[in-house]
């Protein structure tokens, strides 16, 4: 299940890659001799631009008291015995999933790979007398029960981050937009910062952790804060500088690859794309599909009219919009990067909404924004639905096992 | 001076000067109660073996010491206490019986009817191979279908296990313990009748699962109501749930059903009517606990009270040998198309190898209708309910690790290199 439709340059590679958030741990042993340690970094591949990939990991539950269960093996095992898009692959601990789309061109594209795995999903879950969930945190279990998936590379990174890898589980969505070149895609990254937070209100699925309400709307991302080198990618547009960096950051020892990074959005060189991390996973494929499709209409929108250029003052107010949007979502204050202005980031999504429509009507997307615009009008994203399952039923067990309908279409 | 009259003059002593205001039986079965927590502690930290394992061995010393507090057939608050130990359990155990499941994955309801059909006939034919009259070897091999749930539900609980083995070997366990309950009860008001014809053999059977059935329903209708009003995860709840259940089992008992199967129909009856997740187990806890730990140790006190010889022993083992085997085999066969791998059917084989209190309130069954075949029954049921409560605990802690389904590592606590922290 691999991808190749227009990557010519990665056709025996995925746009998405059969890896998974735990394959950006470092964990072998280092050359005693900095100079020794230098890795070059690989080329930039080519990539259709604006083209999608979608990853989305997933809880598997079960169906007695709706706490998470070790069935990965099994569902994998199932699922490779029905022909898919896309691929699906074990994640760090045993009830976590990750599916992923071949390469897309739209979020019509998304919903319509998205769609036959997540009935096979349905199918397999209710062979196995389990179910299969979204959100960005499962809402009670604890962190402490969680089994490490058996397989080396995750045994080895267990024991180098001994809880952390346990408390990783968590579940996101990626996505992936492919870049005519290495610099536009770093351009693109820098542009992509600024809308951080509207990824992050729109996902947010992630209120309740260990059995608690959080207050975050998107608690998942305080996870993945606990990992060296998360955050912001480092201010550089050119490829040639962001090389030089790298290969200073392989000299130290503390990095090796492309995988210990774990910003919140990083380029993929093999695959010609920059990948967007900080999505929590929504609760139906609809939704994920929906947000694919708002990132590729700013894609267009950037590539297309330039609208403005990326600053590293952007990042001043980074970590304070980044901050807001997890803990209040929808209702979050936005503090705007160029002009300093502060607004509700509802109307900053609504504008950016408005800002977009030429270029989702041009990317089959009017639909996939349409929804999103009337959640946003409507002050819902999951979290809230979340929140207000837990208000009527008192009994987070209840919430997920609701949840588990809403992922089948049933509620 | 054997160590049944050194209990016995000690009895006397103490009766001398002790006076409790519950009387002096109740002062023993708190001690005995008290001595079974305290080993199944110890040899779960010091062996890593599951608790119900300690609980045995003590109810056995006890019963082989010539312990009168629970007399073989079981009568009055002994076959109550045991009665109500089993529905407890299997009460849980039908609010876990996934009828959509069978919908979904039909081939698990055909692992279920394999397993237990090759077990009967498995039994039986080593019985009758090695002389025993049909009328003995037949309650014995209905018997041998029952998977204890009880114990199982136990090893689950120490080894903090969840995982496919785990969840089929309780489902195919609860689904033999249905089977068996509802053919052994009935078998049992049959046995001195012989009965000619399919619907003379059938009629107490629909008896026994109407009646059954019925008393199931009040419990499941009045659990539903309580839950449009009360929390699930209230103590008070809890309280109800337990208090309801024993008003069941005396009910039920009375009027002629199975307690155990009302229970276990009550538990898949609720599970429909309200499909929200149960989050009372939590709740339930000591209570709980308490209960089924005296139900381990009164089976043991019974079981050990059989006449151990080495003929029997061989039956015995032939028993336990074959019902294993056949276990193993039915899930096995049934295993393509049930979404298991072979490694993992035949480990569900392994984890259902455990006996206990179904198979004695079944084998009291008998013994009460007919005296003089209960005695045979019960030499060869006895010894294997005893070996099996303890054997089949181990087999199935041994497969729940065997397929990594436990949160915990197979080391003794006291041993073990990862600390268990407690606020």
């Amino acid at each position: 299940m691999t991808a190749s439709m227009g990557f010519p340059d990665s056709a025996s590679t995925p746009l998405v890659p059969n890896t998974t958030d735990s394959d950006d741990f470092r964990s072998a042993a280092l050359p005693a001799d900095p100079a020794s340690r230098v890795v070059k970094l690989e080329p930039f591949n080519r990539s259709e631009a604006l083209s999608l990939g979608v990853e989305l990991e997933l809880q598997l539950v079960n169906t007695h008291d709706y706490d998470l269960a070790p069935y990965a093996e099994d569902m994998l095992r199932l699922m490779a015995q029905t022909p898919l898009p896309g691929s699906v692959v074990p994640e760090m601990t045993s009830s976590m999933i990750e599916i992923s789309t071949d390469i897309c061109h739209s979020a019509q594209d998304v919903i319509t790979q998205l769609s036959p795995i997540r009935e096979a999903l349905i199918k397999n879950a209710d062979k196995l007398n389990i179910a299969v969930v979204g959100g960005g945190t499962h809402a009670f279990q604890q962190w402490h029960e969680r089994r490490i998936y058996d397989k080396p590379r995750f045994r080895e990174l267990s024991e180098l981050y001994g809880y952390l890898s346990k408390q990783f589980t968590i579940f996101g969505q990626h996505v992936h937009i492919g870049c005519p070149d290495a610099d536009a895609a770093l351009l693109m990254l820098h542009r992509m910062s600024r809308y951080i937070p509207h990824f992050i209100a729109l996902s947010a699925s992630s209120p309740f952790v260990q059995g608690q309400d959080t207050q975050f709307d998107s608690a998942r991302l305080n996870s993945v804060f606990a990992f060296p080198l998360s955050g912001r990618a480092p201010f550089t547009l050119s490829w040639k500088e962001f090389e030089a960096y790298f290969e200073r950051m392989t000299r130290t020892g503390v990095v090796r690859s492309m995988k210990d990074f774990y910003w919140d959005i990083r380029p993929k060189p093999e695959f010609g794309t920059i990948e967007i991390r900080v999505f929590d996973t929504p609760l139906t494929v609809e939704r994920a599909a929906a947000l694919a499709g708002y990132v590729q209409s700013l894609a267009a929108w950037f590539l297309q009219e330039q609208p403005f250029e990326p600053t590293e003052d952007d990042y001043l107010v980074y970590t304070y919009n980044r901050f807001q949007a997890c803990r209040f979502g929808l209702d979050a204050v936005y503090v705007d990067p160029a002009s300093g202005q502060h607004m509700p980031l509802r109307d900053h999504i609504l504008m950016t909404m408005t800002q977009l429509e030429w270029h989702s009507e041009a990317l089959n997307a009017t639909q996939a924004l349409g929804e999103l615009r009337t959640s946003v009008e409507a002050n819902r994203n999951d979290a809230r639905w979340l929140r207000e399952k837990q208000g009527k039923e008192r009994l987070l067990a209840e919430v997920v096992r609701q949840a588990a309908l809403r992922f089948r279409g049933a509620a | 001076m054997n160590l049944t009259s050194l209990i016995n003059d000690l009895l006397g002593f103490w009766s001398e000067w002790l006076r409790p205001s519950a009387g002096l039986p109740t002062v023993m079965w708190s001690l005995l109660l008290a001595a079974s927590a305290a080993s199944g502690h110890l040899v779960q930290r010091y062996l890593g073996l599951p608790k119900v394992v300690g609980y045995s061995i003590v109810g056995a010393v006890v019963g082989f010491a010539g312990f009168e507090g629970a007399i073989w057939p079981l009568r009055g608050i002994s076959l109550f206490l045991l009665e109500l130990g089993a529905a407890v359990v299997l009460f849980e155990a039908g609010g876990r019986l996934p009828l959509r499941w069978f919908r979904h994955n039909p081939m698990v309801l055909v692992q279920s009817l394999l397993e237990a059909t090759l077990t009967y006939f498995g039994v039986l034919w080593v019985l009758q191979l090695l002389g025993l009259p049909d009328p003995v070897a037949n309650p014995i091999a209905l018997m041998a279908i029952v998977a204890s749930p009880a114990v199982l539900s136990r090893v689950i609980m120490d080894t903090r296990a969840s995982g496919p083995v785990t969840e089929r070997a309780m489902t195919l366990a609860t689904l033999n313990t249905f089977y068996a309950l509802a053919l052994g009860y009935a078998q049992a008001g049959l046995i001195e009748r012989a009965p000619q014809t399919l619907l003379q053999k059938l009629y107490p059977v629909a008896v026994v699962l109407g009646l059954s059935f019925v008393i199931g329903a009040i419990l499941a209708l009045a659990l539903r109501t309580a839950l449009r009003f009360m929390s699930p995860t209230s103590e008070s709840t809890s309280i109800l749930l337990l208090a309801l259940i024993a008003a069941g089992a005396a009910l039920t008992a009375h009027v002629g059903g199975s307690a155990p199967l009302a229970a276990l129909i009550g538990g898949v009856l609720l599970k429909t009517l309200n499909p929200k997740p149960w989050a009372w187990q939590r709740q339930l806890g000591t209570a709980a606990s308490l209960l089924t730990m005296l139900m381990f140790v009164l089976v043991s006190i019974v079981a050990a009270q059989a006449d151990w010889t080495l003929p029997v022993a061989s039956v015995v083992l032939a028993v336990i040998v074959v019902r294993l085997f056949a276990k193993i085999a039915g899930v096995a066969i049934a295993n393509p198309g049930s979404g298991a791998s072979w490694k993992q059917a035949f480990w569900v084989g392994c984890a259902m190898s455990p006996l206990s209190a179904i198979a004695l309130l079944i084998a009291s069954n008998f013994t009460t209708a007919s005296p003089l075949l209960g005695t045979m029954i019960t030499q060869v049921a006895l010894p294997s309910i005893l070996l099996m409560e303890v054997m089949g605990a181990v087999l199935a802690t041994v497969a729940i690790h065997a397929v990594g389904e436990s949160s915990v590592p197979w080391a003794p606590q006291a041993f073990s290199t990862t600390e268990d922290t407690q606020r």
